[in-house]
């Protein structure tokens, strides 16, 4: 399959298999889940909404910080979770047999916005190091399926980014 | 961060990169020393991602978003705006909500 994101005009045209629809569809639910957890020692929840301030002695702030910023922050994660489900349930068949659809502006910030928080949360859970090398994946192990789907998004976020740089002022 | 490095030239390193076209806060008291926001390297953010983040929040060209990122990768971190605490709190906010790790810190 060629491109899955490419520009027409104002818009992102995201061309999808079925499988890869189903695929995506999944991430809402299991992100939805993930926001929920409000427990601060887990390594996901930590990385998906992180502290603010590093310093202990800056605990007071950090809790402020947290009141202030953390209802909207998820609420607009929340809000970027539907759009991606209604355009992923709104996509329509070409003539070839794929799934397309255009993206809007905010439907672009809520594809990428899953997509990235999608692969932080497996990457933190399968521990993801600067050094991961996809292609020499070991199907033995218990993990290559999270690895190989680590390795998919890695691709598609990577398409959308380098659709949205060539829009943006180089 | 992951994925092929960018081919921007790079420009030397500059002590502390400010967001450009920032322009002074007006509740900034000169006499106090700035806040700044740090950006911290993470194995998961793609290059190119974090490119196009610096650029959309911080309104920076490519070639100074790619030095900022650059300067996250090899040093481990770069600080990427100065301010006020509240800027700075701001600032952080709008980074989390694009999942980029960045804390704020009041350097002695």
């Amino acid at each position: 399959m060629s491109r899955r994101f490419t520009r027409k005009g104002s818009v992102i045209r995201c061309t999808l298999s079925e499988p890869e629809r189903e695929l995506l569809r999944e991430l809402p639910d299991q992100l939805r889940s993930l926001y929920a957890s409000d427990d601060p020692d887990d390594a996901v929840t930590a990385r998906l909404f992180p502290r603010a301030y590093l310093d202990p002695t800056e605990e007071a702030a950090e809790q402020e910080w947290i009141a202030l910023v953390r209802p909207e922050l998820l609420r607009s994660k929340l809000a970027a979770l539907k759009l991606v489900v209604a355009a992923l349930e709104s996509a329509s068949p070409n003539r070839r047999g794929q799934l397309v659809v255009n993206l809007g502006d905010d439907d672009v910030a809520a594809f990428l916005g899953v997509l990235n928080d999608a692969r932080l949360a497996l990457g933190t859970t399968i521990g993801v190091t600067d050094d991961l090398d996809l292609s020499e994946l070991d199907p033995s192990d218990p993990e290559s399926a999270a690895y190989a789907a680590y390795g998919w998004l890695t691709y598609l976020e990577g398409e959308l980014v380098e659709t949205l740089l060539g829009t943006m002022p180089g | 961060m992951t994925g092929a490095p960018m081919t921007a030239p790079v420009e030397a390193p500059v002590e502390l990169p400010l967001a450009e076209g920032d322009p002074a806060t007006e509740d900034f008291d000169v006499t106090d020393r700035p806040w700044i926001v740090i950006v911290w390297n993470d194995p998961v953010n793609l290059m190119s991602y974090v490119v196009f983040v610096l650029q959309k929040l911080f309104g920076h060209s490519r070639e100074k978003a790619t030095h900022l990122m650059l300067q996250v990768h090899h040093d481990g971190k770069a600080a990427v705006a100065e301010g006020t605490r509240a800027k700075a709190e701001a600032d952080v906010a709008r980074l989390h909500g694009h999942g980029l790790w960045a804390t704020l810190e009041h350097p002695a």
